[in-house]
Order: C-alpha cells, then sequence, then structure tokens
C-alpha cells in the first residue's frame, strides 16, 4: 500500500463481561486461538495490508499490553520507515487525563499522528477476531471522495436491534444512523473500523474535545456530527469472518469455531500463505501426545502435554493434561494443568490455572464456565 | 552478561548422516520437528549469557542462512551483541583445507574487534543442556589456558562414535586424547566443548601451518597436548547429552525423546531452546484423529492415526491414514488411507492416497526431500 496511512487501534478497554480473564490484563491481551492474543489480529491485519505506522491506544492495565506491543517486532513493524507505539494516556504542559472516549484517546495523540503525517487514519478495535486486508477498503474511500468510510457487516435481522446500524443508499452513502434502535431501518451493523481523512478527522477531533456536553466518542459524536454537516459518509461491506467477543460465551464460541469441520467460512489454516496472524513466539519444547492420550477435533498449540483425552479443545502452549483427565468443549489456556483424572466440560481454564485431580468442572455443562485461579505449577 | 567470551558454534566436524545432510548442513537438519541441531548449542551460548557468537560453517551455507537469519534469535541484547556467520571462502575450492583453523584465520577480524579473553567451541551435533558459566568461572579461578568438556560413558562402543576419548588424571588434567574406534565400553568422551584462552588461539593459528596445515582444532588439540608447554584441563559433564554421528542414532535418539522422562532432562523449563519462529497455526486435529506418543509441530492438520511418530511444521495427515514410528520433515502431504511405517520422509514430499511406505525397524526407508509417491 502506497499511500501514506497510519492506523491507531483502540485497546484500552476493560472487558467487563470477560470477568477474571480480564482481571490483570485488558480485553485486547487476552489469549485466543491456542497461540495468540486478540490483539495480534487487528495488528497483522495492518501489516498484512502493509501499513507501517501503527499506534495502540492501551489505558485498562497497560503495562502487559504495553510491553507486548514493544517496538512492533511480532508483527514485523520494527523495519525502517515503520513504527508502533503503545499509546498511553499521559501527564502535559494542560494537565493530565485518562482517555475520555474513543475520540479523545486519538485526540490526545494529535502529536503522534502529526509526526507520522499520513493521508489517512484507519481506525480499529483491539478486540475483534477477524483476518483481512484494509487495501480494499481503503481504495473505496479514496475513489469514492468520502471523508469518511466506516466497515460495515450484514447482521441477522433480529439481531440488528444490538448493534449501532447504518442506513445506506444505492451509492453505499451513509444516509441515516440509529443506535440499538427498537424497529432496525437496516441490518448494517458497524464494526467500529473506520477510514477517515487525516484533516477532516483532525478538524472533527479538535471542535469535539472543546464541547464539554460530548462523550467524546466516534459512535455518539464523531459520525453524528460529520452527518450534521453534511460530509460524504461511505458504507464498505465486510464479507468475511468477524467476531467481537465481549462475553464469556462468545470468547469461547469464537475459539470452537477453528476446529476443523466447524461448517463456519473461516478459520486460522486459511489465512495461512500470505497472510499469516503474527504472535508472540513462546520458545515452547515440541507439543507432546502422551502413549494413552485421545486427540480428536483440537486445536493444540506447541509446548502443550497431552495425556488424557481431549475432544473438542483449543489448547494453549505449555497446557498440561494428565492421564485420566477428560477434557470436551473447553479452552485450555496457557500453562494450565488439568489433573489426573479430572473431568471439564463446557468450559474455559485460564491462564496458570489449575484444575485439581479427580475433580469435576461443569458436568452438568450449565452454560461456559470459566477457571481462574494460577495456581498451576505451585 | 559475559562479555569477555566468544561462543563459536564449530560446523566443521560434523558427521555426515548419509542423504539426510546430502544437501544441509546438520546444524541446520530438522530435529524434533521444531528444531534444527544448530539450535542447541546456540541457546547454551544464550542461557548462559554469552552474547557474542559466531557459527564457523564449513559448507551447505544457504540451509545454515535460512535457518539463522538475522541470527537474533538467539540473543539477549541485540545491540551488544552479535552473532555472525564466518565462512571460509578459499576452503569450499579446497576441502582439505576446509577446516576450523583456517576459517578463524580467514575471519580474523572477529578477534580483532573483540576484547574476548577466552573463546568456547561447540559442536551442534551434540545435544544437550549445559550451563557453560561455572566452567569457565573454573577455567579462568584455576588460570588453565585450555578446558575439555566430557562426560564418562558406560556404552563408549556404541556411542560418541565420531568423538575423542580422553584419559584424565587425578588432578583433572588431560593425559591421553585418542579416537573412538569402538574398542572400549567405559570411557570419557570428548563433548567437543572446548575452552581455549584467545593468546593460545592466536597461538595455534600462528603455529599451525607448520605444523600441518590439514590439521583442524580437532588434530591441533591432541599435538598440542603433547607439545604445548601447559596442560589442559578437564571439566565432567554427567548429564544428558546425545552425539548425532549416524542416521541410525538420529532415528534412535530422536524416539527416545518420546519418553517423557527423557524428554525431561533436554526440554527443562529454566533453560529453553530457542529457534526461529515461522508464525504458523497451532496443529489442528480431525474428528476421526488419533494421536499416542508423539510430537506434533504447529501448522499440521492430522485427521488419520499417528503413533510413535515425529511429525514436524505444517505436515497433512489424510483420513484413514495411518503413521507409525516414523519421522516426517516439514511441508509433507500424506493423502488417505495410506500407510506409513518406519520411514524418514523428507520436506515437500507428497504421497498420495492409498499408498503404503514401509521400512523395518532397523533398516529405515528415508524419502528424500520433494519425491512424490
Amino acid at each position: 500500500m502506497s499511500t501514506k496511512i497510519a492506523a491507531m487501534i483502540l485497546a484500552g478497554g476493560k472487558g467487563t463481561r470477560l470477568h477474571a480473564l480480564t482481571r490483570k490484563v485488558a480485553k485486547p491481551a487476552v489469549s485466543y486461538g491456542g497461540k495468540y492474543r486478540i490483539i495480534d489480529f487487528p495488528l497483522s491485519n495492518c501489516a498484512n495490508s502493509g501499513i507501517s505506522s501503527v499506534g495502540v491506544l492501551t489505558q485498562y492495565e497497560s503495562s502487559e499490553l504495553n510491553s507486548y506491543v514493544g517496538n512492533g517486532e511480532k508483527w514485523g513493524l520494527n523495519g525502517v520507515r515503520s513504527i508502533a507505539s503503545a499509546l498511553t494516556p499521559k501527564q502535559t504542559e494542560e494537565g493530565s487525563n485518562w482517555y475520555r472516549g474513543t475520540a479523545d484517546a486519538i485526540f490526545q495523540n494529535i502529536d503522534w499522528l502529526d509526526k507520522v503525517d499520513p493521508k489517512y487514519v484507519l481506525i480499529l478495535s483491539g478486540d475483534h477476531i477477524y483476518s483481512c486486508t484494509y487495501d480494499e477498503m481503503l481504495e473505496r474511500h479514496i475513489s469514492s471522495g468520502a471523508e469518511c468510510t466506516i466497515s460495515v457487516y450484514p447482521v441477522e435481522w433480529n439481531e440488528a436491534s444490538r448493534f449501532g446500524i447504518l442506513i445506506t443508499d444505492k451509492d453505499s452513502n451513509i444516509v441515516d444512523f440509529q443506535e440499538k434502535p427498537k424497529v432496525p431501518k437496516s441490518n448494517l451493523a458497524s464494526m467500529g473500523i473506520y477510514i477517515f481523512t487525516y484533516k477532516t478527522l483532525r478538524a472533527q477531533l479538535i471542535a469535539d474535545a472543546k464541547n464539554e456536553d460530548s462523550d467524546h466518542d466516534f459512535g455518539k459524536n464523531i459520525i453524528p456530527n460529520m452527518m450534521a454537516e453534511g460530509r460524504k459518509l461511505v458504507a464498505y461491506t465486510y464479507h468475511g469472518y468477524w467476531k467481537d467477543v465481549g462475553t464469556i460465551a462468545s470468547l469461547h464460541e469464537a475459539n470452537m469455531d477453528l476446529l476443523l469441520d466447524n461448517g463456519k467460512p473461516t478459520n486460522l489454516y486459511t489465512v495461512q500463505g500470505d497472510n499469516k496472524i503474527y504472535s508472540e513466539d513462546t520458545h515452547s519444547a515440541p507439543q507432546y501426545i502422551g502413549p494413552k492420550a485421545s486427540v480428536s477435533k483440537c486445536l493444540i498449540n506447541q509446548g502443550a502435554n497431552i495425556f488424557g483425552s481431549v475432544s473438542r479443545c483449543v489448547i494453549s502452549s505449555e497446557a498440561i493434561v494428565d492421564e485420566g483427565a477428560l477434557v470436551e468443549n473447553a479452552v485450555l489456556m496457557q500453562g494450565c494443568h488439568i489433573g489426573e483424572g479430572a473431568i471439564v466440560k463446557d468450559a474455559i481454564i485460564g491462564p496458570s490455572s489449575l484444575v485439581e485431580a479427580g475433580s469435576k468442572v461443569n458436568l452438568e455443562q450449565d452454560g461456559i464456565v470459566l477457571v481462574v485461579n494460577g495456581k498451576a505449577g505451585k | 552478561m559475559k562479555r569477555d567470551i566468544i561462543g563459536l558454534v564449530d560446523c566443521h566436524n560434523c558427521p555426515e548422516m548419509g542423504s539426510l545432510t546430502a544437501n544441509r548442513a546438520l546444524a541446520s537438519t530438522s530435529f524434533l520437528g521444531r528444531y534444527a541441531f544448530a539450535d542447541f548449542a546456540l541457546s547454551n551460548f544464550c542461557n548462559s549469557e554469552i552474547n557474542d557468537v559466531c557459527v564457523l560453517v564449513k559448507d551447505h551455507e544457504r540451509s545454515i542462512l535460512k535457518h539463522l537469519g538475522n541470527m537474533t534469535s538467539w540473543l539477549t541484547n541485540t545491540k551488544i551483541g552479535r552473532e555472525q556467520i564466518l565462512y571460509n571462502e578459499r576452503g569450499i575450492l579446497n576441502p582439505p583445507f576446509n577446516h576450523d583453523i583456517n576459517n578463524i584465520r580467514e575471519n580474523d577480524w572477529v578477534l580483532y574487534s573483540s576484547n574476548a579473553s577466552y573463546l568456547v567451541f561447540m559442536a551442534p551435533h551434540i545435544v544437550l543442556d549445559i550451563d557453560l558459566r561455572p566452567i569457565i568461572a573454573e577455567h579462568i579461578a584455576r588460570k588453565e589456558k585450555m578446558t575439555m568438556v566430557y562426560k564418562p560413558l558406560e556404552d563408549a562402543d556404541i556411542e560418541f562414535r565420531s568423538e575423542d576419548l580422553l584419559e584424565i588424571d587425578e588432578e583433572g588434567y588431560v593425559t591421553s586424547i585418542s579416537k573412538n574406534d569402538g574398542t572400549k565400553k567405559k570411557a570419557n568422551a570428548s563433548l567437543a566443548i572446548w575452552i581455549v584462552n584467545r593468546t593460545i588461539l592466536a597461538d595455534i593459528i600462528k603455529r599451525h601451518g607448520a605444523v600441518n596445515p590439514l590439521y583442524g582444532m580437532k588434530e591441533m588439540i591432541p599435538y598440542l597436548l603433547r607439545v604445548a608447554p601447559f596442560k589442559i584441563h578437564s571439566y565432567k559433564f554427567e548429564g544428558y547429552a546425545r552425539c548425532f554421528d549416524s542416521f541410525a542414532h538420529y532415528i534412535e535418539y530422536s524416539f527416545e525423546l518420546l519418553n517423557a522422562g527423557v524428554a525431561k532432562e533436554l526440554f527443562n523449563p529454566d533453560w529453553p531452546i530457542f529457534t526461529l519462529t515461522h508464525d504458523t497455526p497451532p496443529a489442528l486435529y480431525g474428528k476421526d484423529s488419533k494421536v499416542v506418543n508423539s510430537f506434533i509441530s504447529n501448522g499440521c492438520v492430522v485427521e488419520g492415526e499417528v503413533e510413535n511418530s515425529i511429525i514436524c511444521r505444517n505436515v497433512k495427515i489424510g483420513r484413514n491414514t495411518k503413521i507409525t514410528d516414523s519421522i516426517i520433515l516439514s511441508n509433507v502431504a500424506i493423502g488417505d488411507e495410506t500407510i506409513v511405517k518406519n520411514v524418514v520422509i523428507d520436506k515437500y514430499s507428497v504421497i498420495t492416497s492409498r499408498q503404503k511406505v514401509e521400512g523395518k525397524p532397523d533398516e529405515f526407508v528415508y524419502l528424500k526431500q520433494g519425491v512424490i509417491i
């Protein structure tokens, strides 16, 4: 991509509905797919789109996420002419502030953007799981002459009332906007992915920052304001796998989507080749499947040791399933340990968590259960 | 961080393993699905806080460069540390002269551009976890000129056949160095880890031409033992160490690590083995997959059965296919309803559906890179 574009990834959210999983880390840093953290997806998408200037806006429990982002080396964003920065709220001459909203987070980093001096700015969310490049969306933004292009995703009509809905004309121009409507006029949900022409965005952010009544939010303030001013906003329809994991159940479901024969259109194996998802290297030992193990319909990362029986599981590095243990329909995060003879069903076992030998987790299969205790290996 | 030590991964004395190493160096040959042999020596240097590392390449530099890349995978500090690939350009045309001493002589700027006082040689074909820090500390404290690390063996007639055997006196000094001719069972085998003072190495390089220009370090050390005005000290290592001196041992030692107890001796969470990342997704298993007692690497898609086998990156195994007692290197595709037993399949090969490829436990079939069956 030769056109100068910078990406800003909003990664400050706590993800309250993920409960104990986000007690110590921000939602974008939550483990996913046996090997990845959720933020690997937008960062890899940027790298695969040839975007070389990426700011990651962090706030809640930012230290782990900041060091994870580092200089962007994990996604190859440390080359010449590349910059990857974790941008946390900071103290300035005017005082110090938390990010008061998504728009305010970008506003507080206008200096960073000015230095990069992009023609366009791509705003992304750090907690969406999808693999794509942004090339086509940018081409559409440029060719349509829009000042803002919003990525939309066609949802089921009966679910449309849960989303911010965009109404478009036949040329994909956005003509109206409904936030969680009771009676939706369209099924195109905003994905929270925007491309702005930077000049416009900059002016909008400065104006919005002065407005004390504003929530400083893209969806609530910036977009409606631009529409009110009669600016050209265009929708770009995204097709393909896309998931916003907000709850334990949806995180579990998104993991299960990666298994073979799941009937879903996308898994990690179809995105290999030119568009890999990059992540941290764990320096693990090889993955070992023991003499009495049974493994079926699973996704298992290097460093895992499986001695028991696992089926429909996504298993991270250094996870151990002891002999005689039975794990079904579960996500085992990094370093967790399922003791001998334990039975685990429909669960997410958090990082370094222990399921003691002989114990039973969610046998009644009452929804998806989360186990987080950090007791493994102690 | 020890900044007065240079680590040398010496690929000049690696044994050949037949077809497996016909087109690649042993240092970059695949091991346990995830590693290349050089990873162990490089990780031992890294974990021992040695940050100035050179790889002495004998041949097949393309395959070594491909694995090592810019070599930052094994460095703690990428600015202070350095990893160099040293290659004897003149030697390649003149194989008898292509040995480690000439390689260092060709690349002597490495020595001039460093203040290091000590050099540590390691051989990539000897796989072990070894903390070099106490050995170097002892070497320095005793003011030794040269130290050799050895392992006492009970079965030297079959193990470490490519290495030298040492005799050691009560004070720990080496009294004789001999080739392992397979006649002794109980013996001290050299681990090809040599700690040499820089001044001694400079002296070896200077005098080497007059002694015998065909000699490498492995030949010069026994010579020094006879004539040098100093003694060679030894250090005993008793942990897990394997010398990959033949194709048969490559198979035997690879499968040996399928035993969790043995694997524990090599894979210690406090002593990670670093390797190059390929950003492959985790291994994916189908609904009818049956896998027991095997190493499976990332990027694999397993829909059939795998037993007592080692499967490298990006291998596809079809439905109702059964892989037993085999080593499959990376990027191999195996179709449906195929039987593979006692076979080593090299990279990028394709075994189509309904095939049968079988060797014998004592006579493995080797399929070379890129074959289609």
